[in-house]
């Protein structure tokens, strides 16, 4: 086991040193930009970190329900993107040869507004409105 | 860039002496740089923007910019707003580049569709954006054989191979897209023809001022299309910079844009069929996603701009469910 800082505070910590350390410094819009997309993506990294295993498992359920297929409960974090990323390539191939299971738009909608609660919250948030 | 080299090369290419002042690299393409480059000659001063190549590109059907200044041309001729071409250059600093005026204005979508200064203008582009596409979708194409695009009507069905194709090179598994995809096969509307396409036609690549519609540029996805598609792209959610009630490019309604259109052409595209294009718009932009973050994955050009893009892509994804949600 590692000591503190865990990687999530870790994480933060480089992206407050650019938040308050750099930004504020930069004359460029140019690098001005690019350091607040440098930032975005370190926030994206510290909200993935404390989700993803969670998240992928309702996603693993949800997908195992609508393929109808057996659940074998992945042994490892690893095991289950392999499992997840699988089922999505057999869904995948579904929809394009014309087989599409019942359920499958609500499906992607949730599984698409998970991956926004790490990728984009604001953006969900908006677009609920 | 060298200065003396810019010199000689637009020395060469306006037939005057031309003495280049300053040089500045402007933000903005991924795939172009864009140059603002101040000259003064004997017959005065010269205020000009040399695009120049520099990596990648975003889709494969991308022109080379000998192509897009031919396209950037024939536009011009035909009294599209369009900067005024100057020439071409085979080789600007090892690369090809080419020099056309620069136009005063603003682009930048989220000035556009925010600042209180542009109020005039986001109330006149409906009717005048209407007008730049009546006249580009007019433009002779005889003389611009290289175009990419459909040959045979529908041309959806060219769109629809060509994003099937681009969806296979991810070699991902990217189920909304195949959703999306197989809603467009089945829906493909009336065919209004093949025209010239501007390709990128959205906010971001309109100059405005305070009043009016200045310039439509970056024309680099150029090519042959059903008109539709061009009015459909403008509505792209990501084209509405957080304006998204306002569904033109999150300046105005879309219902004076597609009427002004019709009466001047004289075609009959339906609401929807303009959502159509619209599905097909977002489709065609999740995958632009994809192969920007494919960019920097693949080493190409490493960049945390188009590194993040790839994960942005959930926003465009969460647009096509909803529009399918609701189209049906």
């Amino acid at each position: 086991m590692q000591d503190r800082p865990t990687a999530g505070e870790l994480v933060k910590s480089v992206r407050e040193f650019l938040e308050e350390e750099i930004l504020p410094n930069l004359e460029d819009s140019r690098d001005e930009f690019r350091t607040r997309v440098a930032m975005n993506a370190l926030s994206i990294l510290e909200r993935e970190l404390a989700q993803e295993e969670f998240l992928l498992q309702a996603e693993h359920e949800r997908l195992i329900r609508l393929l109808d297929e057996d659940h074998i409960a992945p042994g490892s974090l690893e095991e289950l993107r392999e499992r997840v990323l699988e089922l999505n390539r057999d869904l995948a191939g579904r929809i394009s040869s014309g087989e599409v299971p019942d359920g499958t738009l609500e499906l992607l909608k949730q599984t698409t507004a998970d991956k926004l609660t790490v990728a984009s919250p604001k953006y969900l948030e908006r677009y609920e409105e | 860039m060298q200065t003396e080299e810019l010199d000689e090369r637009l020395t060469e290419l306006l037939g005057t002496t031309v003495e280049v002042e300053d040089v500045v690299l402007l933000g903005g393409g991924a795939s172009k740089e864009a140059w603002k480059v101040d000259a003064s000659t004997p017959e005065g001063g010269l205020e000009l923007l040399v695009r120049r190549a520099s990596g990648g590109n975003i889709y494969s059907d991308t022109l080379s910019l000998g192509q897009e200044y031919k396209v950037l041309q024939a536009a011009y001729e035909w009294g599209v707003k369009v900067p005024k071409p100057y020439g071409y250059l085979e080789d600007l600093g090892g690369r090809e580049a080419f020099v056309m005026e620069r136009l005063e204005g603003e682009s930048i979508g989220r000035r556009l569709v925010r600042k209180e200064e542009f109020e005039a203008t986001r109330e006149a582009l409906p009717e005048q954006l209407a007008e730049e596409l009546c006249k580009i979708h007019a433009v002779p194409f005889e003389r611009l054989p290289f175009l990419p695009g459909a040959q045979d009507e529908p041309a959806a069905a060219y769109n629809l191979e060509s994003l099937e194709r681009e969806l296979d090179l991810l070699e991902e598994p990217h189920p909304v897209i195949e959703l999306g995809l197989s809603w467009l096969c089945e829906h493909v509307p009336e065919s209004h023809g093949i025209v010239l396409n501007h390709g990128d036609f959205r906010i971001g690549n309109f100059l405005v001022d305070e009043e009016d519609l200045v310039g439509v540029v970056d024309w680099e996805f150029a090519h042959l299309g059903d008109p539709a598609e061009d009015l459909g792209w403008p509505l792209v959610r990501a084209w509405r910079f957080g304006k998204d009630h306002l569904r033109l490019g999150g300046i105005n309604e879309v219902e004076r844009f597609l009427e002004h259109y019709n009466t001047l052409t004289e075609r009959e595209i339906t609401k929807e069929e303009l959502f159509y294009w619209e599905v097909l718009g977002n489709v065609r932009w999740v995958i632009g996603s994809h192969n920007q973050a494919k960019r920097h994955l693949s080493g190409q050009e490493r960049s945390v701009e188009l590194a993040i893009l790839g994960r942005l892509a959930a926003e465009v994804e969460y647009e096509i469910l909803s529009l399918l949600e609701r189209g049906g």
